[in-house]
């Protein structure tokens, strides 16, 4: 397992490191509108009707947008934990975290690809 | 890649920093580390609000319903301090993780890529909150 994580590291590295910096442009219009403004009343409501959000999410660009906005927090939050990991509990179970954490990224990666087609 | 057999060099045991987690610059760094959880969780939650997009409109005004419960606002307020903080930090970091040169080139003064990081930032979401917000298309 550890071999493997090693030679899985530079594609882990580019994931996480997009994560970080293409995942934090995509987070913060998305938290600012859908996450905030809306459900608070600062954005009109119909901004985020169905028949427009899906023209808007639906369209080529608008599905690759929304794949890296769901895709690539997760490297960048897999990766991070990861780390977290080993400087609070030492190498030991870095295996079996980075198993578990890589996992729940690529089990949300292959879902938001599924999400985005099925738009 | 791990070695393909072990140096001659000895080398101490790892040691934690006295100041770990959350004394001097190691509370940025801890921070900086625990923002993943919020990344991650917050992914998913976008995967849930993209999936509901896809399952028609009574799934998708539900889940706009959903997201206006106070729990769901104040773990977005939290995600936005976060997702600030990281790219502040990173936009800090990040002039400094170039390499000397990149093939014939140098790469730019580090104010200058920093400036760019941030221009960049301000503009996607300028551009992505006038989309999403009604205000372009």
């Amino acid at each position: 397992m550890h071999r493997l994580l090693l030679r899985l590291e530079p594609l882990v590295w580019l994931l996480f490191g997009q994560g970080i910096l293409i995942g934090t442009m995509l987070l913060t219009p998305w938290l600012l509108v859908v996450g905030l403004g809306v459900p608070l009343g600062l954005v009109p409501a119909e901004a985020l009707a169905y028949d427009r959000a899906h023209a808007l999410g639906s369209n080529p660009l608008g599905r690759l947008l929304l794949l890296g906005l769901v895709a690539l927090p997760l490297w960048k939050g897999a990766h991070h934990l990861r780390s977290l990991s080993v400087d609070f509990g030492g190498g030991s179970r870095d295996a079996a975290v980075a198993a578990l954490l890589y996992g729940l990224a690529i089990l949300g990666s292959f879902a938001a690809v599924a999400a985005v087609i099925r738009l | 890649m791990a070695p393909s057999k072990p140096g001659r060099t000895r080398t101490a045991a790892p040691v934690r920093p006295h100041q770990f987690p959350f004394g001097g610059r190691y509370a940025a760094y801890t921070l900086f580390d625990a923002t993943g959880l919020l990344y991650l969780l917050v992914g998913f939650v976008a995967l849930r609000v993209v999936w509901a997009l896809g399952s028609g409109q009574a799934a998708w005004q539900e889940m706009l319903r959903q997201l206006g419960h106070p729990l769901y606002v104040a773990f977005h307020a939290l995600c936005l301090v976060a997702v600030v903080f990281v790219a502040v930090r990173f936009f800090r970091l990040f002039p400094k993780a170039q390499p000397p040169r990149i093939g014939p080139l140098k790469p730019p003064p580090r104010p200058l890529i920093q400036a760019m990081l941030y221009a960049a930032w301000l503009a996607v979401t300028a551009g992505l909150a006038l989309v999403l917000g009604g205000g372009l298309f």
